[in-house]
């Protein structure tokens, strides 16, 4: 993978899962930015321009689903991904319908993170 | 059998004593009255006779009266009166005065005006009757008037006159000793005859009453006690034509009926049992099977809570792993070793992860019109080099004309390949498995039946209510999930269908998944 200048947020509660995607794709040559709370993520969103948001379809606080929404309708040139762990289908069903881009399953290996992330971005 | 400790209770018995008592009684009327009889010809014949001992006493004295010889006549009388049959003879005066008698000291005495008497002295003759002597003594006197007579009233003595009818009467008196003697005897011999025909007459009766009625009874009261205790089979043996043999008859046909109501009652009752026991069975069932899909919704719940709450810590760990190996340097033979097995041990806990979501995974599936042989064809060709390298022979015997059935062929597929999966691993490196379909049930509840045999070592009897239940693995460490069984279940359950295991220890285990036939409304 080569370095791309994409810029790349990820709002994720879990730090583990911030730090291992900030991990790979700047490894990857993404600029990579992350925020804990939605509510950070927005406040970023306001302040940069982002290419691609990564978010959990389940945070506290917030249905990553509606958060999604919200991002693509304030910012329609922008591609989210969501991290998928126990979802049915139904589920997917509604988020394809809402414009998510593409789905993630946790765990993921960097490469498949990293594959996705490419292929969304049309790369 | 007459009963003898309470003769009087039975009716026989009843039957002999009323009888008895009725016999003797009559005995005793008839003997009365044959005695009343008997004493009214003795009291005539004592008539004749106490009229011919008059006759013979008035011509004895009728010359003396006559020819006024007194002293003759008195002599005559008290030598009369001196015999065995006669104890006493007076001459009366129509007033009762004692003119002439046998017993000189009678003379001028008044005797008392009877009946019999007053009816003498206006000429009438009347019966005997019974008077007190003056000794005390009974006798029975017979009156008899004193016809006026021509010498009477021409004799020279001119007592009587002339226009006179009735001049006397003359009394004789019997002693009553041979008529009491007679009648003691007749008394004496009614009462031993009588009572001999009693006696008999109820030892007869009580034969008879025995012959046709006791013992008849008893056999009709054994019959009933054997009745009673349940015996249909001995009938009651009376073959008289009369009342009796009528009610052993019918009392037979009665027990027959009773019999025949009995066995249908008993039929009933064990329909009855057995359909109760199928009810409580099919309770039973239902209420496991709801037990069970309970405790299946709730363990899967808890196993997305933890499969969610360790999918973040995992993704940590194989990130950073492969962070890691990535800058190993390839010399470092060992460390690049230890991180692949922490990749490899992390993605074995995504695999009972993803295991643990496919087994609470819920909601729509893409179902569609399937065809089962099709599906298990497919199934069979997906593992058939597994099998024949594990040297094992597989039978696939596959139900024609199979109705299609509306699943989800993924699913289903992931059914079939476990349980085919689990009977390979249960046999190990020999053995024959075998795979059939088949229609089962009558519309509208009929199934397409999958049945999938082994001939591996069985599961123990206690473990076939677990092997259900999520986690529950014979499997070495490392090879089972213990989730494939729970996610088939579930899966099965989702489409209305059920899945049923059968084991024998050393002979094998047969697994059967039933699915509904669309019914024809809703095809």
């Amino acid at each position: 993978m080569s370095a791309t200048g994409k810029c790349i947020l990820v709002i994720d509660d879990e730090d583990i899962v911030r730090v291992s995607c900030t991990r790979i794709l700047t490894a990857r040559g993404y600029e990579v930015d992350a925020a804990a709370y939605c509510a950070d993520g927005l406040q970023m969103l306001e302040e940069n321009t982002y290419d691609l948001v990564l978010t959990d379809f389940k945070m506290p606080h917030m249905d990553g689903i509606e958060l999604a929404a919200h991002i693509i309708e304030k910012y329609p040139g922008i591609k989210i991904v969501l991290f998928t762990g126990y979802t049915t289908e139904e589920t997917i069903e509604l988020a394809r319908k809402r414009g998510i881009h593409a789905f993630m399953e946790k765990p993921f290996t960097p490469e498949k993170l990293a594959q996705t992330v490419a292929e969304v971005l049309g790369e | 059998m007459f009963n003898f400790r309470r003769p009087f209770g039975s009716l026989a018995g009843k039957l002999i004593v009323v009888t008895g008592v009725m016999l003797f009684g009559g005995s005793l009327l008839v003997g009365l009255l044959y005695f009343k009889f008997s004493e009214n010809i003795m009291v005539h014949s004592l008539m004749r006779h106490g009229r011919a001992s008059a006759d013979l006493v008035e011509r004895a004295i009728h010359d003396g009266m006559l020819n006024a010889r007194f002293d003759a006549m008195q002599r005559t009388l008290a030598a009369l009166a001196n015999s065995e049959d006669i104890r006493d003879i007076k001459v009366l005066k129509k007033d009762g005065t004692v003119v002439f008698a046998s017993d000189p000291g009678e003379l001028g005495n008044q005797v008392p005006v009877t009946k019999a008497f007053a009816s003498a002295a206006r000429g009438i003759e009347s019966g005997p009757e019974i008077v007190a002597a003056r000794s005390g003594e009974k006798l029975v006197t017979v009156n008899l008037p004193i016809m006026n007579e021509r010498p009477c009233f021409n004799a020279a003595c001119h007592v009587h006159r002339e226009d006179e009818n009735i001049l006397g009467v003359l009394q004789t008196g019997f002693p009553t000793t041979a008529i009491e003697a007679t009648r003691e005897r007749m008394f004496q011999g009614t009462l031993f005859f009588g009572t001999i025909v009693v006696v008999l007459a109820s030892t007869m009766l009580a034969l008879i009453l025995y012959h046709f009625v006791s013992k008849p009874v008893a056999e009709l009261e054994g019959g009933m006690k054997r009745l009673a205790r349940g015996d249909f089979e001995t009938p009651i043996e009376i073959h008289s034509r009369d009342e009796m043999g009528l009610l052993a008859e019918t009392f037979n046909s009665m027990a027959g009926e009773v019999k025949r109501y009995r066995e249908h009652m008993e039929d009933w009752t064990q329909s009855l049992q057995d359909e109760v026991d199928k009810k409580t069975a099919e309770i039973v069932n239902a209420q496991e099977q709801i037990i069970n899909a309970e405790k299946l919704a709730s363990l899967g719940r808890m196993a997305a809570g933890v499969a969610h709450e360790l999918n973040s810590p995992l993704t940590g760990i194989v990130t950073f792993a492969h962070l890691m190996r990535e800058r190993t340097a390839p010399d470092k033979k060992q460390d690049i070793e230890d991180l692949d097995t922490i990749i490899e041990q992390a993605e074995r806990c995504t695999k009972i992860i993803k295991g643990m979501l496919g087994f609470a995974r819920k909601g729509a599936s893409e179902a569609t019109e399937t065809d089962v042989n099709d599906l298990l064809r497919e199934t069979v060709g997906m593992v058939q080099n597994q099998i024949k390298v594990q040297n094992i022979g597989i039978e696939v015997a596959l139900g024609e004309g199979l109705p299609q059935i509306h699943i989800d062929p993924n699913q289903l597929q992931q059914v079939f390949l476990n349980l085919i999966t689990n009977a390979v691993d249960a046999m190990g490196e020999h053995g024959r498995i075998s795979i059939a379909t088949r229609l089962v049930g009558a519309t509208p509840e009929q199934n397409v039946e999958i049945e999938i045999t082994d001939t591996g070592p069985g599961i123990y009897p206690n473990n076939l209510d677990k092997i259900f239940e999520p986690f529950f693995t014979t499997k070495p460490v490392g090879k089972g999930t213990g989730l494939g069984l729970p996610v088939s279940y579930g899966i099965v359950k989702k489409h209305d269908g059920d899945i049923v295991v059968k084991s024998k220890l050393g002979e094998g285990t047969s697994f059967f998944v039933r699915l509904p036939v669309p019914k024809p409304e809703e095809a």
